[in-house]
């Protein structure tokens, strides 16, 4: 079963006068394990196909399965409660909280679980996500005082806290620098090797898109290309600590 | 429980993340808040201190006096005040047989008075006084004292609800000063105890004390001047402690001045608590050589148990006295809210006792406050309107904070959303800073208006009593304040859309 199945997927905005067919018919699968990168210019629709994968947004028409579950045409609670279990987001810009801790960052997602989690448990596993980004002696830092790389591997821990079935990546290396960035998609292609974790990377640039497995090329809200790719590979970098596969990440 | 606190502390994090904006924001809360704990701190004060100051002017105290002078009055009609007493259903004395039997002249109209007054009863004198005339029972018909030591102290110990007993003797007393012959003043003398101040709480001393209960038992020759008195003698705003007076050519030593704090009895002239001297009723029966009360004071604990408690002291006496159903009262009990009648009461509460002549046995001092409380409406309608309008100018501040606070963290909000929380997950943050923000500034509010109250007190004197209630309820009032004031930027939070609110800047 595909984690991700859209059947020509349409999504049409009113802006003003203007319709604006931002997606035209897109129909996809993405197994299991993937590393896909979704590329094409701005205004291409890899956003609005983004959203709508991220069941932040509804399409207009066509058919969404997620995990074999249709979500194309849920309610708002419930596209909050499937964001909340099944997805992982990493946004450009880290979008942590500013002047809150790391633990605090990390446990956000835990807080709008449900059964409630006891603080104690929430704690632990978001100190755990923490520890498996190699940030167990960061915990307490606020966004301000980590470096770059820090503070998205701390979005990246948030993203995993939930074991989600999917991690959506939207622009993750866009504020960072060229070595960073390496770092960063290394740590995505770890999170795929050695957990099989399914990886919907968005992004403009076509070095970035090269570390995944298979890249989608989109324009003016059609698919140009899919195709399979050989991963971009990294030699490990020294100071990148490896995934400890122990710690269930 | 732990979740929810978790919640609080987030909130009070994420409102310390704008330090300037919140503390702003929370000084409304924390004004309107400070002026609804003064307002009713003032409030309860005024009722309180008018509730005292009754007390003060004796409305929970008896007086038993020696004598019966309602026989006397009942043929020359007597004050209106007097009727209720009067009225008493008793046997039809003026009819009875035995009555009529004794040997007084013009009866029924019978004048008795008051024995002439001895001026000086160390004096020889040129008649018989009136015990030698009448004997002491008939005695008590007129002014003589029927009253012990021992029915003070059987009203002391065998009745419930009393709360302190005096007894005392009065005479007429001529002072002169000991260093100044010349300098005269003819005034009440009271014989009394060590106990008169507690029971007279409207009592204080500008200087020196009263009595001690050592110098009564020693029956001392010392003296405490009424404020009147005092003025007369020596001047206004000297201290005469120390000074001595000649009573009946004994050296007395001055040893207090007693005036008065509340505005419902003042000192004049004349008016037998401060133009009036006290020396121990010890000194005055082994000077005087007698044995009699002229009167009892008594205070109950309870204002509204005064009649009844005087109904007691009666049966009780009479028993005392051995007086049988047909022969009258050789005393005469008076609770003390009939005399407060025109007698050193401000007139506004004069007209409340006397409008409820009828019943003023059931009245109770609560009831006489809460009609004085009117006067202070306009005063606490002013200021119950400051600490209105400062709070709701505190909750618009509230309002405004929370209101900006979601144009900037729409981001944040998004983010949240993005991470599963519902629009009511969002709307409860809102609301639970809101009401963080309104309790922590109700509680800095509720501490700053009681200390405002206490320093009101010490400053102005005004009378303000902070109770831990108004604190409750106003820190109670702030945190609705809250969640009023939060529910439309909460609302306006929920209904982000969270892509919008993502790529918000």
């Amino acid at each position: 079963m595909s984690v991700i199945s859209l059947k020509d997927i349409k999504k049409i905005y009113q802006l003003g006068d203007n319709t604006v067919h931002a997606l035209r018919g897109v129909s996809l699968d993405i197994e299991e394990g993937e590393f896909v990168a979704i590329t094409g210019p701005s205004g291409s629709g890899k956003s609005t196909m983004m959203h709508i994968l991220g069941c932040l947004d509804s399409p207009s028409e066509g058919g969404y399965l997620l995990n074999g579950k249709d979500v194309s045409n849920l309610p708002r609670q419930e596209l909050a409660d499937i964001r909340n279990r099944q997805i992982g987001f990493v946004f450009q810009g880290f979008n942590l909280l500013p002047r809150t801790s790391a633990v605090e960052n990390v446990e956000l997602p835990l807080l709008y679980s449900r059964p409630v989690m006891a603080n104690t448990e929430r704690h632990d596993r978001a100190v755990a996500a923490l520890t498996a980004m190699g940030l167990a002696d960061r915990l307490d830092h606020h966004p301000s005082q980590l470096s770059g790389g820090q503070q998205q591997r701390v979005a990246i821990a948030r993203a995993l806290v939930n074991h989600p079935s999917l991690i959506l990546a939207d622009e993750p290396t866009g504020n960072l620098d060229s070595k960073t960035s390496i770092e960063v998609m290394r740590l995505l292609q770890e999170l795929r090797e050695k957990q099989g974790i399914t990886i919907v990377l968005i992004t403009h640039e076509p070095e970035i898109a090269a570390y995944g497995t298979r890249i989608i090329s989109v324009r003016d809200g059609v698919i140009i290309s899919d195709e399979k790719n050989e991963p971009r590979s990294v030699d490990p970098i020294e100071e990148l600590p490896p995934i400890a596969a122990a710690s269930g990440y | 429980m732990s979740v929810i606190w978790h919640l609080v502390i987030m909130a009070w994090h994420t409102l310390m993340r704008n330090k300037v904006q919140t503390l702003l924001a929370m000084l409304g809360v924390t004004v309107g808040v400070g002026a609804l704990v003064t307002s009713m701190a003032l409030g309860k004060g005024a009722q309180e201190a008018i509730k005292e100051q009754l007390l003060a002017a004796g409305a929970n105290m008896i007086v038993v006096n020696s004598g019966n002078y309602q026989v006397e009055r009942a043929g020359a009609g007597g004050s209106p005040a007097d009727h209720a007493a009067i009225s008493k259903p008793r046997s039809p004395i003026l009819q009875t047989a035995q009555w009529q039997s004794r040997p007084i002249p013009n009866f029924p109209n019978v004048k008795l008075y008051r024995t002439h007054f001895e001026d000086d009863p160390m004096a020889e004198h040129d008649h018989p006084i009136a015990s030698e005339r009448l004997g002491d029972a008939m005695a008590g018909l007129g002014a003589a004292a029927t009253l012990t030591l021992q029915d003070a102290q059987a009203i002391r110990e065998q009745l419930d609800g009393i709360e302190f007993v005096a007894s005392g003797v009065h005479e007429n007393a001529r002072l002169t000063l000991a260093d100044d012959e010349r300098k005269q003043w003819f005034t009440r003398l009271h014989g009394t105890e060590s106990q008169l101040p507690v029971i007279r709480s409207g009592w204080i001393f500008p200087y020196g004390r009263f009595l001690t209960a050592g110098q009564v038992r020693n029956a001392e020759q010392v003296m405490v001047l009424g404020k009147v008195v005092a003025d007369r003698l020596f001047g206004e705003n000297v201290n005469p402690v120390g000074q001595t007076l000649l009573l009946w050519n004994q050296e007395f030593e001055v040893i207090g001045v007693v005036g008065s704090r509340s505005w419902a009895s003042q000192p004049v002239a004349g008016d037998d608590q401060f133009d009036a001297v006290y020396i121990p009723v010890t000194t005055v029966h082994s000077l005087l050589n007698l044995s009699k009360l002229n009167t009892i004071t008594v205070t109950t604990s309870s204002a509204g148990e005064t009649s009844i408690i005087a109904k007691q002291i009666e049966e009780l006496l009479r028993v005392r006295h051995g007086i049988t159903e047909q022969m009258p009262d050789d005393f005469t009990v008076r609770t003390q809210s009939a005399q407060l009648l025109g007698k050193g009461l401000a007139p506004d509460v004069a007209r409340i006792v006397a409008g409820n002549l009828e019943s003023i046995e059931a009245l109770t001092i609560e009831q006489l406050a809460a009609s004085l409380q009117r006067a202070n409406s306009t005063m606490l309608a002013l200021l119950a309107g400051v600490a209105t309008v400062s709070l709701l100018v505190g909750g618009i501040g509230v309002m405004n904070l929370l209101l900006l606070s979601v144009t900037q963290r729409t981001r944040e909000v998004g983010l949240r959303m993005a991470m599963g929380a519902r629009s009511r997950d969002i709307a409860s943050q809102f609301v639970l800073e809101a009401i963080v923000l309104s309790v922590v500034g109700g509680l800095v509010g509720a501490t700053g208006g009681a200390l405002i109250s206490e320093t009101l007190e010490q400053l102005f004197a005004w009378s303000t009593e902070v109770s831990f209630l108004s604190m409750v309820v106003s820190i109670a009032v702030a945190a609705l304040l809250g969640v009023i004031a939060s529910v439309y930027p909460a609302h306006r939070a929920a209904q982000l859309n969270p892509i919008g609110a993502l790529h918000h800047e």
